[in-house]
């Protein structure tokens, strides 16, 4: 019971990141009607900028000292006397590297912002109207592009890159089960449910959220009622990198820094497929669903099992519904 | 389509290679192949084929994709099982007591039968879903396929993520031991599959195959059963690609399961946009560029690095931006593929004076 409880938290706090970065590939979808295939390697992307920016960069002779390790004298003074790894020592650690913790994370979402921008506007524009299969290809197509150019830029895989949040131990008891977490685990599920929200939030009330949904709905109409289809286009693929930048970070200080961090984007791919392409709240059930399944293949079958879960998860659902859980049934015309 | 090509007869009308251009260059490719066992060195006679094995199963994805209009992403599981079942029933019929002589006419068409049935597994969801789902699907079960064959408990069977080691051809006593002798049975194996599929699309279920391409609903409404002809394209489809996976692994000594994970997937269906989709040339113009593009940039990367590792280490991962970008160009300005720049260039010669393009 008290192992069922443990993979369970586990399994929901990777199904909580695993909606971070669906919420990316829905919000494209919503938009411009692309799945977006390559979303994973602007993960990788977002992680390679964070590990730039967090540790490469301030790494350099001419970045400032407080970047790379910020020590002011009341800091060192608090960890004088700290026994080792005890949970005021992993806060204050956290406090030292909290100013490139922030220039990373800065930097990465601007970088990968820019990235989306441009391929917004160099490959899925002049796409506009065209088929399906085209613009599926396209992201297919862009997949080796990033995966060359980031061999091309960072030669070397990274380990390592600081965590987000302070990660000390959280030690609890469930109905008299131990219970052990992570606190940087804990603030990941944090950050990625508070941006799921607030994105759902801004796609429902704001004016620009509006337009995004009306586009949606018909992108003629939605022009022809002053709506500039081009610049919802581009909302929408900035929306996806920034997101995408920040569960790219997340996936860093998880798993390290790889290429193998694209591949998360097929996984996810098949979750928001199970959820429905078009609905927030479907893909996020999914996305928790996906990640308990997963926990609870690890725990029983072995760690390799748990890779392939999203992919068996997401053929019993299209088998049943073919368009996901909540998915609107696309209405076809002969 | 080539204008200025007149015919008299409807005999003329019905023959396959019905134009001189045509002839030409099947002809031509004939007689190459003929004669490249005997004149061309290993490196070519490597490319070459290379070149074959992935004709033969983009062959077999152009029936899907590219006449069948139903996208799959994840052809390259069917290469796999093709590849897997030679040496598994190579040491089946071993156990047996066949002899090694007639083995490889057992195993082959074992390989094709066993990679059909797979890809009538892997064409269910066809029946339910089309577009970006059905990809998804058929890339969710590439991903399924190589975990099943990576495995622990299939190990003894299929080597597991460390591959296994894979037994040569031997015809009636032929021992097919070199790369040489092994390129004239691929290119037997291409010419043979280029004209069973070719004659297929000049049949009654062909037609039926291009008719839920352009509409299911309406061809379903004349009397096509979708549940038959779309696992019928499927499986013709992996019979294919199964026969390139036992060619695969008759031609290298040792498979491995991460040679057919998503990436050849994605290679078949490249060659095949570049080449052009639904059209028989189409995967021959489409693995000619691309096989020689990542030779050609190895070629004048050698030029210029002359030896240094520094420029070396930029040739994987260009020639990787080149493969993206080859899909994304052709998409974006030729999406009917070579093919179609072809058929401009010959139109242009046969109106010459008289009209371009």
């Amino acid at each position: 019971m008290g192992q069922f409880i443990q993979f369970t938290l586990n399994g929901l706090m990777a199904g909580a990141i695993y909606a971070l970065i669906a919420v990316g590939i829905v919000s494209v979808y919503k938009a411009t009607r692309v799945v977006n295939f390559a979303h994973g390697y602007l993960i990788m992307f977002g992680a390679y900028f964070y590990y730039t920016f967090a540790v490469l960069f301030p790494e350099l002779p001419s970045a400032p000292d407080w970047l790379a390790q910020w020590e002011p004298a009341w800091l060192l003074a608090a960890r004088e006397g700290l026994p080792m790894f005890s949970p005021m020592g992993a806060v204050l650690d956290w406090l030292a590297n909290l100013p490139r913790i922030v220039f990373g994370l800065a930097g990465s979402v601007v970088a990968c912002a820019l990235l989306g921008r441009l391929i917004e506007r160099t490959l899925m524009r002049p796409l506009i109207g065209q088929s399906t299969f085209a613009m599926i290809m396209i992201t297919v197509g862009l997949i080796s592009v990033l995966s060359g150019a980031k061999s091309l830029i960072w030669t070397a895989d990274a380990a390592f890159v600081p965590h987000i949040a302070p990660n000390t131990p959280i030690r609890f008891e469930v109905f008299g089960n131990p219970v052990f977490l992570f606190g940087a685990d804990v603030a990941n599920v944090a950050i990625a449910l508070v941006m799921f929200v607030s994105i759902v939030a801004w796609v429902r009330y704001s004016k620009g959220g509006v337009a995004i949904r009306a586009t949606a709905e018909d992108q003629q109409t939605a022009y022809s009622m002053g709506i500039s289809v081009p610049k919802v286009f581009a909302r929408a693929w900035v929306l996806a990198a920034t997101t995408g930048a920040i569960a790219g970070a997340i996936l860093a200080t998880r798993n390290g820094v790889s290429p193998s961090l694209g591949l998360f984007g097929f996984s996810v791919l098949a979750i928001v497929l199970m959820g429905g392409l078009d609905s927030y709240v479907g893909v996020f059930l999914a996305a928790l669903a996906v990640g308990f399944l997963e926990a609870m293949a690890q725990w029983q079958l072995g760690g390799e099992w748990a890779e392939v879960v999203p992919y068996i998860a997401v053929l019993i659902v299209i088998l049943i519904r073919p368009h996901g859980l909540f998915g609107q049934k696309e209405v076809e015309r002969i | 389509m080539i204008n200025g090509n007149l015919k008299a007869t409807y005999a003329a009308d019905e023959r396959m290679v019905d134009n001189r251009y045509k002839q030409f260059f099947v002809y031509g490719m004939a007689v190459l192949c003929a004669l490249m066992p005997f004149a061309a060195n290993n490196y070519i006679i490597l490319v070459a084929a290379q070149m074959g094995i992935m004709l033969i199963a983009v062959v077999g994805v152009n029936v899907v994709i590219g006449y069948t209009g139903l996208l799959s992403l994840g052809h390259a599981a069917f290469l796999a099982i093709g590849a897997y079942s030679i040496p598994i029933l190579h040491g089946a019929m071993g156990t047996l007591g066949l002899p090694e002589g007639i083995m490889p006419f057992l195993a082959i068409p074992g390989a094709v039968l066993i990679s059909a049935l797979l890809g009538i597994i892997v064409g269910l969801p066809s029946l339910r879903v089309k577009g970006l789902y059905l990809a998804v699907a058929t890339l969710s079960a590439n991903f399924i396929v190589i975990f099943l064959i990576e495995l622990k408990a299939v190990s003894p069977w299929t080597g597991g993520v460390q591959g296994i080691n894979t037994p040569d051809a031997n015809l009636l006593g032929w021992e097919l031991d070199t790369q040489r002798e092994m390129f004239a049975l691929i290119a037997a194996m291409a010419f043979v599959t280029i004209l069973a599929v070719q004659n297929l699309f000049r049949t009654r279920v062909g037609r039926a195959f291009i008719a839920i391409r352009e509409r299911d609903y309406s061809a379903e409404i004349l009397g096509i059963s979708l549940l038959r002809y779309k696992l019928m394209s499927f499986a013709i489809s992996a019979a294919c690609c199964g026969l390139a996976g036992a060619l695969f692994a008759y031609f290298y000594a040792r498979i491995l399961p991460e040679q057919f994970e998503l990436a050849l997937s994605l290679q078949l269906v490249a060659a095949l946009i570049v080449g052009g989709m639904g059209r028989i040339m189409g995967p021959i113009f489409g693995v000619i560029i691309i096989v020689t593009v990542p030779e050609a940039l190895k070629f004048s990367f050698g030029m210029v690095a002359g030896g240094s590792a520094d420029v070396a280490a930029f040739r994987a991962p260009l020639q990787e931006i080149v493969f993206g970008l080859l899909i994304i160009l052709f998409l974006m300005f030729e999406p009917l593929g070579i093919t179609q720049i072809v058929d401009r260039g010959f139109r242009a010669i046969n109106r010459w004076p008289f009209a371009r393009g």
